[in-house]
């Protein structure tokens, strides 16, 4: 499938992946099933695989991109690192136990050509860890509750507990480290966070056009990786605009 | 006659340097490489050189030094370093990393335990011994992966050699 090419302005250049993959640039693009089709699953666990490797690229990323940051932020990208590879192999795990393969279906590198486009790390941390990834958590919390309703405990079920658990802790550090990163750099740091969360609401339109999900705030889990109750509300907020 | 307090602090620091360097090169390649296994293995590995690095920072306070304090190495070692971190082709950056370099590691690490006071430095003696087994897993574990995925190992032989000319890498005090 052709498609213009994303505007460099607002997108880096792609990681890498291998001949398996058909990488696609656009939401409409990717297999999009309706609710009732079995295959929804299926390709969800492999899309959400193909999500985590982004998250350890990401990291890895801000690893080498930055190596004047202070260490025990470094320690805690390093961390997500090892996490997001876990959670890889615990996704590929789950729809292969399901008869999927890797590459069976698109798959697409938006998160990661959205924040390695982003030049500060203070801006990468904004967006990815508190706002990708904190979305990540309401989703993920959504999915637990729903869990908990059920009678039994499938691997899903397992994965999604495990995995939030590790989710809270990257948007925690980010919140911490954001916060420092403020204090020390002032106005401008105030500037280039703004600047990259603008840059990266103006490329998600791109990508996902209105077919953006929303899930409820998850309050006690956003409180618990360190989201001020003044924070929360603007995520309720803008969960109501989106669902409204 | 033992390593000084001072030979210590200088050789610790080293070692932190280099943990940091290969903790910064596994994260440069995690995106550029395009196979998802070794993306993963990368992935992981990260953190255990990060880990190291921080054991090896928190000792160079106790060898009265700043925490988390690391040393350059002689000049002629970064450029052997900078060699390994240019590999561009999965089964070189695999087997530069775990074939030479990591066994190269491995080796002065030891020499380090060898050389010091085992009793008076006994807090780096445990933390490179725990590195040690750290190491062992991790070429363990690329070695499966490289039976898994079918990635051949590529001799280096150039890169061999450069790394094992040098038979001291701390850098000369200025």
């Amino acid at each position: 499938m052709t498609t213009p090419q994303l505007d460099p302005k607002l997108f880096a250049e792609g990681p890498k992946r291998d001949s398996r993959f058909d990488v696609r640039d656009l939401w409409a693009e990717m297999q999009n099933f309706d609710a009732s089709d079995p295959r929804l699953i299926n390709e969800f666990l492999h899309r959400q695989m193909n999500e985590e490797i982004n998250g350890m690229e990401i990291s890895a990323r801000n690893l080498a991109d930055f190596p004047d940051a202070p260490w025990e932020l470094r320690m805690s990208m390093a961390r997500q690192c090892w996490d997001e590879s876990r959670h890889i192999e615990a996704f590929r795990g789950c729809f292969e136990r399901r008869g999927v393969e890797v590459g069976e279906y698109p798959v697409m590198n938006f998160q990661y050509r959205v924040i390695t486009n982003i030049p500060s790390l203070i801006g990468r941390l904004a967006v990815q860890n508190r706002s990708f990834e904190a979305a990540g958590i309401d989703a993920i919390q959504n999915e637990v509750s729903e869990a908990a309703r059920r009678e039994g405990r499938t691997d899903l079920d397992e994965l999604f507990d495990g995995q939030l658990a590790d989710e809270v802790q990257h948007v925690r550090y980010a919140n911490v480290w954001v916060k420092k990163l403020m204090e020390l750099g002032g106005a401008a740091a105030v500037f280039q966070m703004t600047k990259a969360v603008s840059l990266a609401n103006e490329a998600l339109k791109i990508i996902a056009g209105d077919a953006a999900t929303m899930y409820p705030v998850a309050e006690d889990v956003r409180r618990e990786a360190g989201f001020t109750e003044d924070e929360i509300d603007v995520a309720k907020r803008l969960v109501a605009q989106g669902t409204g | 006659m033992s390593l000084t307090v001072n030979d210590r602090v200088r050789a610790i620091a080293t070692f932190r340097f280099i943990e940091v360097r290969l903790m910064e090169i596994t994260a440069a390649w995690t995106p550029t490489t395009a196979e998802m296994e070794v993306k993963v293995l990368f992935g992981r590995h990260i953190f255990d050189f990060a880990q190291h690095a921080d054991w090896l920072g928190k000792r160079t306070f106790e060898l009265r030094k700043p925490e988390q304090y690391s040393l350059k190495p002689a000049e002629s070692y970064v450029d052997v370093i900078e060699a390994l971190a240019a590999e561009e082709e999965t089964g070189k950056r695999l087997s530069a990393l775990y074939d030479v370099f990591i066994p190269a590691l491995e080796s002065r690490y030891r020499a380090y335990v060898d050389a010091t006071d085992r009793l008076l430095d006994e807090p780096s003696v445990v933390i490179v011994e725990r590195i040690l087994i750290d190491l062992e897993r991790m070429k363990r574990d690329a070695q499966r992966l490289r039976e898994r995925i079918a990635v051949v190992a590529v001799p280096l032989p150039e890169l061999a050699r450069r790394e094992s000319a040098h038979s001291a890498i701390v850098a000369p005090q200025g």
